[in-house]
C-alpha cells in the first residue's frame, strides 16, 4: 500500500512543496512590511548555488541551508538598499534581482575547476522520523517519511503566524506595511523594519533554493529553479498574505507535477503544461476578483502600503 | 535615518546630472564586475577588452550586437510606452510569446507562394494583434476593476510560456515538426523569413528603430500622446480635463502588448525561423522593462540602452575563449541595471553631507498636503 | 507627582528651508494648566514651530527647554519622552488595526502592558477619565473622524504626554464633536496638562484659550492673555494692519441676467458611500457671484465635483447654460460652458510633473489651433502660453520646468489663465485663494469678480467667510451636505451665517424644512425681484 501511486505522489508533493513554502513565507514577511520583492527567483538561485557549494564543501545539511539563506539575504539586502533607501521602483528592482541572481548563480556555478556543474551531491538527506513510523500504512510515507526541513517548514508557518499576529514585533511589522507614516509617528523604525523583513524574505528564498538543489534535484544546473520563485510570488497573492494559507497552497502546487503523472497513468489526459499554468491563472483570477469587490478586498487584499516607498518628508 | 546626510529633492536636474549620474553608475557597475572577475582569477582589463572587440569593434561585431538588440529595443519600447502613462506592463515576456505563436502560425498556414511582403505583413499584424489581446487580458480588469496590472501581466507571462511549451513539447500541434526527433517547431518557409541585412542581422532592426522613432513622435506630437503623458503624471488632472483614463489604459496596454509581440515576430521570423520555445524564452521581455527604466521611458533612449546591453550579451561567447564563463555577461547586465536604477535616486534628489540630520521639507508649501477634503 | 505644573520655553528658534526662514527667532511660552492658542495665517510658521516642538525638525538655532532643562530632540520619540505629544491634522493611525493596537503601537518593552486585553481596559479607563469615549476594540476604519481624533489624543495621553499640541483640531469636526473636544481639553487642563491649540480661526481661539501667541510671516507678532484682548487686536497681529480685518464688499451690478447654472435637488455620494450632498438646489445667473460658505468637509468638494461632471449624482439635475449636464462627464460640462478652478491645484487642476505649456493646453490641446487631426501644434501651444503668462502675470516659469516648482499664487494664476481664456459662461471656483499670499489672493479675487462684469455667472466655494462675503452677491451656507441658508448681499448677517455654518441653528427647524424654505423663498423674492424661483435651497434657515 505504501508503494501505491497515490501515496507516493502525495509524499513527493509534500517534498516538492517545501522550497515553494519557504520562499513564499519569506515573501509574505517582506510584503507585510510593505516591500514587494519580485526577485524571489533570483534569490532562490543564489541560495541554491551557495547552498549546494557549502553542502559540497562541508557535507552538512544545516550549513548548506544556512549558507543558502545567507546568499538569498545578501541579494535581498541589495533590493532593500535600492527599494527602501534609494526608493527605486520596487518592481524594477525586483526584476533586476532576477537577472542578477540568474547571472551570479550561473557564473559561480560554472566557474571554478572543477565547476559545480559536475559536482555530485555531498549532503546526505535522511528522514527525520524512525522507521517504525515511516512504515505505517499511507500516513507513514506521507506524514513521517520526510527529512527535517519539511517539518521545519511547518514550524516556520506556525512561527510566522504567531509572530505576525500575536507579538508586538509583528504588530509593528504590519503597521509598517499598512501605513508607514503612522508607524513612523509611533516611533517604529520603518527603514530598519523593512530591511529586516526584506532580509528575512531573502533567507526564506535562499533556504528554499538550497533545499531544492540538495534534497530534490541533487545536482547543480544553471537556472534550476525553473520558475519555482515565480510560483511562490503567485502563491503569496493567492494566500492573501497569510502563512497557513501559503502552506496549503504550496502543497497543492507542489503536487502539480506529480498530479500530471498520476492523471496520465489514470488515462486522464490533462497536459502537464496546463497544470503548470494553474498557479498563475489562479493568482490572475484572484487579483481580479478581489479588485472588483471592496468587501473581499478588505479581507484578502495586499498590505495597504505594499510597494510604496516611504520617505518622512513625503507626507 | 543616518545622521550627517541630508537628502532633498532636486527641483530641476541639469543635463550633466541626468546623463552624468547614469554614466558614473555604469562605470561603477563595470568596476564591480571587474572586481568579481579579479576575485574569480581573471584579468578584468583583458576581459573588457575582449568584450569590446567582440561586440562593438568593427561591423561584423556590431551587426551581431544589433541582431541581439532588435528584440530588446521592441520590448523596451513596449514597457516605455506603458510607463509613460505610469502603467506597468510586466507582461512583455508573455506578449512576446503570443506574437511568436501567432506569427509562426500565419507563416506556416499561408501558402508558400504568398508574396513575401504580404506574408511578413500578415505575420506582423497577426503577431501584434495576439500581443495586444494578451495585454488586454490585463488591461480590461485594470480599466474596469482597477486590478493591479503588475500582478496580472506578470502572471499571464507564465500562462503564455506554458502554452508555448505545450504547442511544441506537450503535443503534436500544428506548430511542431513531427519529423524532428527532438521536439521543435516547423521551419518557416523562405517568404516568411525577415531578410538578412548582414550575417545574423535582419530586417527586424529597421522595424525596431522605426518603431522607436514613430512612438517618440506619437508621444510628443499627437493629442493621444499628450493625454497619455497627462494621465501618467496625474490621472486626476486628466479626468478633470475630460480625458478618459479607462480608454487610454486599454489603448496604451494594447500598443504595449503589440510592440512586445512584434519582438516575438522578429525572433521567430528573423532568428529561430520557427517556433522554438528554448530560443525565444530568454527573458527578453523582463530585460525590456529595465531597459525602459534606464532610458527613462524615452523611446529614443531605449535604442542606445538596448544596443549597449546587447553588446555585453554578444561578448559572452568570446569570453569563453579566454577562459571566462559566458554567464558573467548576465551578471554584468544585472549589476548595470542595479547601479543605474539606483542612480536615478541621485538624479532626482540632491544628497549633501552636513551637520543637520533629517530629510526635511517645509510642511505648508503644497496645497495637496492640506486637510483631507471629504474626510467625513 | 509633580508639584509644579510643566513649563515649556522656546527661545528664539529659527528654522530655514532652502535658505528661507520659515520661522525666525520665535519665542513661545507654555505652562501646565493652560490652553494656549497659536494663531496665524497659512504659511505664518505655525506648523514649522510645531514640527520643531514635536521633534520632527531640528531648529537651526535657538533653544527648547522644559522646566528649565534645555532639550535636544533628535526624533519625535525624544519629544514624546519629554512629554510632548502632537496630534496632527492627518491622523497617524493604521486603518486596519484596532484602537488598542494603534495605541500600543511602537511602545518599547517596558512601556507596554502585557496583553492587549490589559491595554483595552487601560484605554477605557483613560477614555472615561478624560471624556474621550471610544471603543478600544473597534478597527479604526469603522470610526468617525471625531472618534479617530480621540484615539490620537488618547494615544498621546497613554504615552504620558503632559503637553498636547493639537494642529487645527476642529477643521475636520462636526460642531457637536468640536464641543466634546473642548470639554475633553478642559479636563486635560484641569489635570495640569498644557494644550496648544493651533488654528487660523479667530473666533474659536478667542473662545477656548487662556493665552494666544500670534505668528506672522515666521515671526512673533505678539502674545496676549485672551481675556485682556479683543478680536480686532488679534486680527491686527495676524494680518499686520487693521485693514485686513474689516469686511468690505464690492458693489455688484444692478441687473442680473438669465440663469447659467441651475441645480435641482442634487444628491451626491462621498467616496465611502455616505450621502455627501443632500438635495441641493441653487441657481447662478449671469452677472452674479454666488458664494458658498461652509466649514470644510460639509459636502463642498463632492458638490463641486458633481457640477464639474467628475462625480455622479444620485438624484436631481444639473443644468449649465440650458444644457442638461447631469451625466455628461467633465467633457460635457466644459462644452456647455463651465470653467472650473478646483480646490486642489496640484492634484487636480494641474499635472504637477509636466511643464507649464502642457498645463495651459490641458483642456484644449485636442482642438484647433492646438491640434489638427490629432497632431499637436507645439508652436501654437507655446504662443498661447507666452501670451497668457504675460496677461495673467504668471511668474517663476522656466522652459521645460515642471509646474510643481512654481509658487501657489502663480499656479493659481496659471489655472485661471487657462480657464478664463477659454469660452465659458459660468465659473466654478473652489477655495480660490487658499494658501496664497495677500497680493496673489487679491489678484485672484479681482479676476473672479471681473467675470461678473463680463456678464458671466460665478459660483465660488470658500472656507474663508470674509472672502465669501467680500465677493458674493448671494451667500449660501452649506452644512452637512445641505444648503441651510441664503443671504442676499444687503441683508448679510455675519453672525447668523457663522451659526449656520457650525450647524448651531440646524436643530431648530429640522422637520418642516420644506415649509421653512418656502417662507424664506417668498421673502427673498419680495426683496429681490430678479431672483425668482429660488429654489428649495434654504432648508432650515428660517426661524
Amino acid at each position: 500500500m505504501n508503494d501505491s501511486l497515490l501515496v507516493l505522489s502525495i509524499a513527493s508533493a509534500v517534498v516538492a512543496s517545501t522550497p515553494i513554502l519557504f520562499a513564499a513565507l519569506g515573501e509574505i514577511i517582506a510584503n507585510r512590511s510593505g516591500v514587494m520583492n519580485l526577485g524571489v527567483e533570483g534569490m532562490m538561485l543564489v541560495g541554491a548555488v551557495v547552498g549546494f557549494w557549502a553542502g559540497n564543501e562541508t557535507g552538512s545539511l544545516t550549513l548548506a541551508l544556512l549558507a543558502g539563506g545567507f546568499g538569498g539575504a545578501g541579494l535581498a539586502l541589495i533590493h532593500a538598499l535600492l527599494a527602501v533607501t534609494l526608493r527605486v521602483d520596487q518592481t524594477v528592482s525586483g526584476l533586476s534581482l532576477v537577472i542578477v541572481g540568474g547571472g551570479f548563480s550561473s557564473f559561480i556555478g560554472t566557474s571554478g575547476e572543477p565547476s559545480l556543474l559536475s559536482a555530485p551531491n555531498a549532503v546526505d538527506v535522511v528522514p527525520f522520523f524512525p522507521e517504525a513510523l515511516r512504515d505505517l500504512p499511507a500516513v507513514g510515507p506521507i506524514l513521517f517519511g520526510h527529512d527535517v526541513v519539511v517539518y521545519l517548514g511547518v514550524v516556520a508557518v506556525i512561527a510566522a503566524t504567531w509572530i505576525l499576529n500575536r507579538t508586538p514585533s509583528g504588530l509593528s511589522l504590519r503597521a509598517v506595511g499598512e501605513d508607514p507614516a503612522a508607524a513612523d509617528a509611533a516611533g517604529i523604525p520603518v527603514v530598519r523594519m523593512r530591511y529586516l523583513a526584506t532580509a528575512i524574505g531573502g533567507i526564506g528564498a535562499g533556504i528554499g533554493g538550497a533545499y531544492l538543489t540538495i534534497a530534490i534535484v541533487g545536482t547543480w544546473q544553471n537556472g534550476l529553479t525553473a520558475g519555482i520563485g515565480w510560483i511562490a510570488v503567485a502563491l503569496v497573492i493567492l494566500a492573501g498574505w497569510r502563512p497557513w494559507l501559503a502552506l496549503i497552497g504550496a502543497l497543492a502546487f507542489g503536487g502539480l507535477n506529480g498530479l500530471g503523472f498520476t492523471l496520465q497513468l489514470a488515462q486522464v489526459d490533462v497536459p502537464s503544461d496546463f497544470l503548470k499554468m494553474m498557479p498563475f491563472i489562479a493568482a490572475y483570477l484572484v487579483v481580479i476578483a478581489v479588485s472588483g469587490n471592496p468587501a473581499r478586498a478588505r479581507r484578502l487584499a495586499a498590505p495597504a502600503a505594499l510597494a510604496q516607498p516611504y520617505a518622512r518628508e513625503a507626507r | 535615518m543616518t545622521s550627517l546626510i541630508r537628502v532633498e529633492p532636486r527641483g530641476h536636474a541639469g543635463s550633466w546630472v541626468r546623463f552624468g549620474v547614469p554614466a558614473l553608475a555604469l562605470l561603477f557597475a563595470l568596476a564591480l564586475g571587474g572586481g568579481i572577475l579579479a576575485i574569480a582569477g581573471n584579468n578584468p582589463f583583458e576581459a573588457y577588452r575582449t568584450m569590446f572587440d567582440a561586440s562593438l569593434n568593427g561591423w561584423s561585431a556590431m551587426s551581431r550586437t544589433l541582431a541581439l538588440a532588435t528584440p530588446l529595443i521592441l520590448t523596451g519600447l513596449a514597457a516605455a510606452v506603458a510607463f509613460q502613462m505610469r502603467v506597468y506592463n510586466i507582461g512583455g515576456e508573455g506578449q512576446l510569446y503570443l506574437g511568436a505563436i501567432a506569427a509562426s502560425w500565419v507563416g506556416l498556414y499561408l501558402p508558400e507562394t504568398t508574396p513575401m511582403v504580404l506574408m511578413l505583413g500578415a505575420m506582423l499584424i497577426a503577431g501584434a494583434l495576439a500581443g495586444a489581446f494578451w495585454a488586454l487580458l490585463a488591461a480590461i480588469p485594470k480599466a474596469y476593476f482597477n486590478a493591479d496590472e503588475i500582478i496580472t501581466t506578470l502572471m499571464l507571462n507564465f500562462v503564455a510560456l506554458s502554452l508555448m511549451n505545450y504547442l511544441i513539447f506537450g503535443s503534436q500541434s500544428f506548430w511542431r515538426d513531427p519529423r524532428r526527433p527532438v521536439p521543435g517547431g516547423k521551419r518557416l518557409p523562405e517568404n516568411a523569413i525577415l531578410p538578412s541585412l548582414s550575417g545574423r542581422l535582419h530586417f527586424g532592426i529597421i522595424i525596431a528603430v522605426v518603431a522607436a522613432v514613430v512612438l517618440w513622435w506619437i508621444l510628443r506630437r499627437t493629442s493621444w500622446g499628450f493625454q497619455i503623458r497627462t494621465i501618467g503624471d496625474s490621472p486626476r488632472a486628466a479626468s478633470y480635463a475630460g480625458m478618459s483614463v479607462k480608454l487610454k489604459t486599454l489603448g496604451v496596454l494594447a500598443v504595449s502588448g503589440a510592440l512586445a509581440a512584434i519582438a516575438g515576430v522578429s525572433e521567430v521570423s528573423g532568428v529561430s525561423k520557427g517556433l522554438e520555445p528554448r530560443a525565444i524564452a530568454t527573458e527578453i521581455g523582463f530585460t525590456g522593462i529595465i531597459i525602459a527604466v534606464v532610458a527613462r521611458s524615452n523611446p529614443l533612449g531605449v535604442v542606445p540602452v538596448a544596443v549597449f546591453l546587447a553588446a555585453i550579451a554578444t561578448a559572452g561567447s568570446r569570453l569563453q575563449s579566454i577562459g571566462i564563463a559566458v554567464e558573467v555577461v548576465f551578471l554584468l547586465q544585472g549589476l548595470i541595471f542595479l547601479t543605474v536604477t539606483a542612480g536615478e535616486f541621485f538624479v532626482s534628489n540632491r544628497v549633501r553631507f552636513e551637520r543637520t540630520a533629517e530629510a526635511e521639507q517645509p510642511g505648508d508649501s503644497s496645497p495637496t498636503t492640506e486637510l483631507p477634503a471629504g474626510a467625513t | 507627582m509633580t508639584t509644579e505644573p510643566i513649563h515649556l520655553e522656546v527661545r528664539s528658534i529659527t528654522k530655514s528651508f532652502y535658505g528661507v526662514a520659515a520661522i525666525d527667532s520665535v519665542d513661545f511660552d507654555l505652562r501646565g494648566g493652560e490652553i494656549h492658542g497659536l494663531l496665524g495665517e497659512n504659511g505664518a510658521g505655525k506648523s514649522t514651530l510645531c514640527s520643531v516642538l514635536s521633534g520632527l525638525y531640528r531648529p537651526d538655532s535657538g533653544s527648547v527647554s522644559i522646566d528649565g532643562h534645555e532639550l535636544q530632540f533628535r526624533s519625535p520619540q525624544d519629544a514624546a519622552s519629554a512629554g510632548i505629544g502632537m496630534v496632527y491634522q492627518h491622523f497617524r493611525l493604521v486603518d486596519s488595526f484596532t484602537v488598542a493596537q494603534n495605541i500600543v503601537l511602537g511602545l518599547r518593552k517596558g512601556q507596554r502592558p502585557k496583553s492587549i486585553r490589559q491595554v483595552e481596559t487601560m484605554v477605557s479607563d483613560l477614555a472615561d477619565e478624560y471624556g474621550l469615549h471610544v471603543d478600544p476594540t473597534a478597527p479604526i476604519w469603522q470610526l468617525s473622524v471625531g472618534e479617530q481624533q480621540r484615539v490620537e489624543i488618547l494615544k498621546q495621553l497613554f504615552r504620558g504626554a503632559k503637553i498636547l499640541i493639537l494642529d487645527e483640531p476642529t477643521a475636520v469636526l462636526a460642531p457637536q464633536e468640536t464641543d466634546r473636544l473642548f470639554e475633553a481639553v478642559e479636563t486635560m487642563v484641569a489635570k495640569e496638562h498644557a494644550v496648544v491649540l493651533v488654528s487660523h480661526k479667530m473666533a474659536e481661539t478667542m473662545a477656548n484659550t487662556d493665552r494666544i501667541t500670534v505668528l506672522q510671516r515666521g515671526r512673533n507678532a505678539g502674545s496676549v492673555r485672551t481675556g485682556d484682548t479683543g478680536p480686532a487686536d488679534v486680527a491686527r497681529m495676524m494680518f499686520g494692519d487693521a485693514k485686513a480685518a474689516e469686511r468690505t464688499t464690492i458693489a455688484g451690478p444692478d441687473e442680473v441676467g438669465d440663469p447659467v447654472l441651475t441645480l435641482s435637488n442634487v444628491s451626491v455620494l462621498a467616496d465611502k458611500g455616505m450621502t455627501a450632498v443632500d438635495d441641493v438646489s441653487l441657481t447662478v445667473r449671469r452677472g452674479e457671484v454666488v458664494g458658498i460658505a461652509g466649514v470644510a468637509g460639509n459636502g463642498q468638494r463632492e458638490l463641486q465635483e458633481a457640477i464639474a461632471g467628475l462625480r455622479p449624482t444620485t438624484s436631481g439635475t444639473i443644468d449649465i447654460n440650458g444644457t442638461d449636464c447631469t451625466s455628461t462627464g467633465p467633457k460635457g460640462t466644459m462644452r456647455a460652458g463651465l470653467a472650473y478652478v478646483p480646490e486642489d491645484r496640484l492634484g487636480v487642476g494641474l499635472a504637477p510633473g509636466l511643464p507649464l505649456e502642457h498645463n495651459i493646453a490641458l483642456k484644449n490641446h485636442d482642438r484647433a489651433p492646438h491640434s489638427r487631426k490629432g497632431i499637436l501644434s507645439t508652436s501654437s501651444i507655446e504662443e498661447t502660453t507666452n501670451r497668457l503668462v504675460e496677461d495673467f502675470d504668471v511668474r517663476g516659469n522656466r522652459k521645460g520646468m515642471r509646474v510643481s516648482l512654481m509658487s501657489g499664487g502663480n499656479l493659481q494664476k496659471a489655472i485661471l489663465a487657462r480657464e478664463l481664456t477659454e469660452a465659458h459662461d459660468v465659473l466654478l471656483a473652489a477655495a480660490p485663494t487658499r494658501g496664497l499670499d495677500m497680493a496673489a489672493a487679491a489678484a485672484v479675487r479681482t479676476h473672479i469678480i471681473n467675470e461678473r462684469a463680463d456678464d458671466r455667472g460665478v459660483l465660488v466655494f470658500s472656507e474663508d467667510l470674509d472672502e465669501v462675503i467680500h465677493m458674493s452677491d448671494v451667500v449660501l451656507v452649506m452644512f452637512k451636505g445641505r444648503i441651510v441658508g441664503r443671504f442676499v448681499r444687503d441683508e448679510i448677517d455675519v453672525d447668523r451665517i457663522g451659526l449656520l455654518m457650525t450647524g448651531s441653528q440646524d436643530e431648530e427647524a429640522p422637520a418642516d424644512a420644506s415649509e421653512a424654505s418656502i417662507v424664506l423663498a417668498d421673502r427673498v423674492d419680495n426683496e429681490r425681484p430678479a431672483a425668482e424661483t429660488p429654489p428649495s435651497t434654504i432648508a432650515g434657515a428660517a426661524s
